[in-house]
């Protein structure tokens, strides 16, 4: 087999991974060394289906001896196997490195033999890159539940960020549908790695030339839409790990059927990417705008609202907070107003501190009116008015009704829902009305049944 | 405009270097007024205004510089690299913007609700953005051991992406053409030189061709068809940058069918 082929196959299984940042640690070059890495991350390319690439994502291997029943390269699963050696791994990292393809190396790995083992390969890859080419680049390495700690430990002094995928949202759904996991074994490399990356920091601190320990921290994913599990559930599962294990990222996939299961929705089944990106929307709350995950959904709610995002929901649920002075709020005060994040937050502090700010300034500032107008005073002087039809039409996500001519075929120009638009569109849609009509339909009676909520 | 100046209908026009823009500002300093633009060469052909021709003095330059210095690193940076832009009428937006820094101190920098300081951290981030872009979308392609690529910027970027390219490929060589500049950033044996260049022939080597197609061959197998979103990825990678990286050029036998048919 030649090396694009086994490319082609390992990367093939590892695109549902959905961990592909570069992010967290700030690094400069050396002489001697190859590469850099940047705090904020590098994106090198972006996918037609609009994800970027950063690293080289590849399994080690996918020749599994697992037979978890939601993943495509099960036991049991029918399809071309590969597995590298940790040369021609490394090879392929400095060749695309040194050609700026990619930020540095994702390294996942199905499980080849025993857990161990397969962690000794991937440990002799990242070594050879590390110590024989000096590579400085980032890497993001995958620990497979049930190995050694102490190969944790070898592995995490050689990659920058470590991750261990949960999986399932709950321990119910992950008996059933990877038998051969378990919560204990998912959980326990988890505590370690934040114990270890925490003991390092403060080793580093006092002596410049410690061994880091992971020093981008570690990173989980959870695929949502397989399992039963509510948005509650899950929102509150992820504050958790950030709390508990300090994660720098929880992940989430939507489940796209790719293998028939009686315990699996049906293979027609769509992924809920709404879904997923609501869930995104709320974790971006939960890191960047002091939200907690209680404040954003109830056990009377327990799922996001697919037409309004999260922010919005809980605007629309507290219309006693607003409106917010911008001339005289607090950084975190302003954070609560749909439409404001946190740098036009940064910048409306910064700049009042020299003039009074009305809605000339504002928009100078960069601050997207469209929903804050409704939510703020400018020196008292409310600068929207509208109806309550009005606000509720503004504050509508029109990701939720997009529709439009996806270039799949080069003969098919008829418009069709967007991946990401609401379920209610597609289903109207899959049962023959015209895509922009459905969008049309759905989106009217959303905002009758804002409107009404206001 | 917080501080004392006549908006006066004279156009500078100047060398079009940055000495010479820093003269502008001096003028524009020590005669208390606004011009009505500022025109470097290439903008200089037609205009209303009276025109007066700015001279460089190095000695004037050195002092303005010498004054931005002393406004700190954002608003010399923001200046700075501002001035790669190439849009026309940046100039004056900049001189506005060095204006009114010199009078309120480098927090001016932070007052973007006025509209000459917004302005220019329009200009800043345009530039900034734009490097940053090639910063991830730039392609090597290896030839007798040297790095090369091209690429087509609207804004004059290279000085942007030298730190970042030495930083990150510290012990090797590499050449980056600006083809709309007609320039070359070239480092070689450690050492940093911008070349004028006309023409970069793309590497028809059969090792290099052959990493090219097996990046072309895992960026195809990362695709998840049912995600399929083009419109999300042209919203991340504009279509002007598509012909200088490798993985969105056609094929070349699908390219050739099309031709035939």
């Amino acid at each position: 087999m030649d090396l694009g082929e086994k490319l082609e196959i390992l990367a093939d299984s590892a695109k549902y991974d959905v961990a592909c940042t570069s992010s967290g640690v700030d690094r400069p070059g050396q002489h001697g060394s190859l590469g850099s890495c940047a705090a904020a991350g590098i994106c090198h390319a972006f996918t037609p289906d609009g994800r970027c690439v950063s690293l080289l994502k590849v399994l080690y291997s996918n020749a599994c001896s697992y037979d978890c029943r939601y993943c495509v390269n099960r036991r049991s699963n029918d399809r071309p196997r590969a597995t590298f050696t940790p040369r021609e791994l490394a090879d392929l990292t400095i060749g695309f490195y040194r050609r700026n393809y990619i930020e540095g190396l994702f390294l996942s790995s199905a499980v080849l033999g025993s857990p161990d083992r397969t962690m000794e390969l991937m440990i002799e890859a990242l070594r050879i890159l590390r110590q024989e080419y000096h590579f400085n680049g980032y890497i993001h390495a995958k620990t497979i539940p049930g190995s050694d700690p102490l190969l944790v430990e070898r592995i995490g002094l050689l990659a920058d960020r470590l991750s261990v995928n949960i999986e399932f949202p709950s321990e119910n759904s992950l008996n059933q549908l990877a038998p051969d996991k378990n919560k204990k074994a998912i959980l326990r490399p988890m505590g370690q790695i934040a114990v270890k990356s925490a003991e390092s920091r403060q080793e580093l601190a006092v002596y410049k030339r410690a061994p880091a320990f992971a020093p981008a921290g570690q990173s989980t994913q959870m695929i949502i839409g397989a399992t039963p599990e509510s948005d509650r559930h899950i929102l509150n599962l992820t504050e958790g790990l950030y709390k508990k294990y300090a994660l720098k990222r929880v992940f989430f996939s939507a489940y796209l059927p790719i293998v028939a299961d009686e315990h699996l929705p049906t293979l027609s089944t769509r992924p809920p990417l709404l879904r997923e990106h609501r869930l995104y929307q709320a974790d971006w709350l939960l890191r960047y705008y002091h939200f907690s995950a209680g404040e954003l959904l109830s056990e009377e709610e327990p799922n996001f609202d697919p037409y309004l995002d999260p922010k919005c929901t809980w605007a629309v649920r507290h219309p006693e907070f607003f409106p917010v002075e911008v001339n005289t709020a607090s950084r975190a005060e302003l954070l609560r107003v749909p439409g404001i994040g946190p740098k036009s937050a940064t910048r409306i502090v910064q700049a009042r501190r020299l003039q009074a700010l009305g809605m000339a300034e504002l928009k100078r500032i960069g601050v997207v009116l469209k929903r804050a107008q409704y939510f703020i005073t400018c020196n008292g002087h409310t600068p929207g008015h509208g109806t309550r039809a009005e606000i509720a039409n503004a504050l509508l996500d029109p990701k939720a009704f997009g529709v439009g001519v996806q270039q799949l075929s080069l003969d098919d120009f008829t418009a069709k829902p967007l991946p990401a638009a609401a379920p209610a569109v597609h289903e109207l849609a899959a049962h023959g009305m015209a895509a922009d009509q459905a969008a049309r339909l759905v989106r009217e009676e959303a905002l009758t049944c804002l409107t009404k909520r206001m | 405009m917080p501080y004392q100046a006549n908006v006066t209908d004279t156009a500078y026009h100047y060398d079009g270097s940055f000495p010479g823009f820093l003269c502008c500002i001096f003028e524009s300093f020590s005669r208390r007024e606004i011009p009505a633009a500022v025109c470097p060469p290439e903008e200089a052909q037609m205009t209303l205004f009276g025109v007066r021709e700015i001279a460089t003095d190095p000695a004037h330059a050195q002092r303005v510089a010498a004054g931005l210095d002393r406004l700190g690193a954002v608003v010399r940076d923001r200046i700075t690299t501002g001035f790669l832009c190439t849009d026309p009428g940046k100039d004056l937006k900049l001189l506005r913007f060095a204006r009114l820094c010199f009078d309120l101190g480098p927090r001016a920098a932070q007052m973007l609700g006025d509209a000459d300081a917004a302005a220019a951290f329009a200009i800043e981030r345009a530039v900034t953005g734009e490097a940053h872009r090639y910063i991830e979308f730039i392609r090597f392609e290896e030839r007798d051991g040297m790095l090369g690529t091209v690429i087509h910027p609207k804004h004059q970027v290279l000085p942007l992406l030298r730190g970042h390219f030495c930083s990150r490929l510290p012990d090797e060589d590499f050449l980056i053409f600006d083809a709309t500049h007609g320039t070359a950033l070239l480092r070689r044996n450690r050492r940093v030189q911008y070349l004028a260049m006309e023409h970069y022939s793309p590497c028809t080597d059969e090792a290099e061709l052959n990493w090219q197609s097996l990046w072309k061959r895992f960026f195809k197998a990362l695709t998840i068809e049912e995600r399929r979103n083009e419109r999300l990825q042209m919203g991340h990678v504009f279509k002007r940058f598509w012909p200088d990286m490798c993985e969105m050029r056609p094929d070349l036998p699908v390219a050739e069918e099309s031709t035939h048919s």
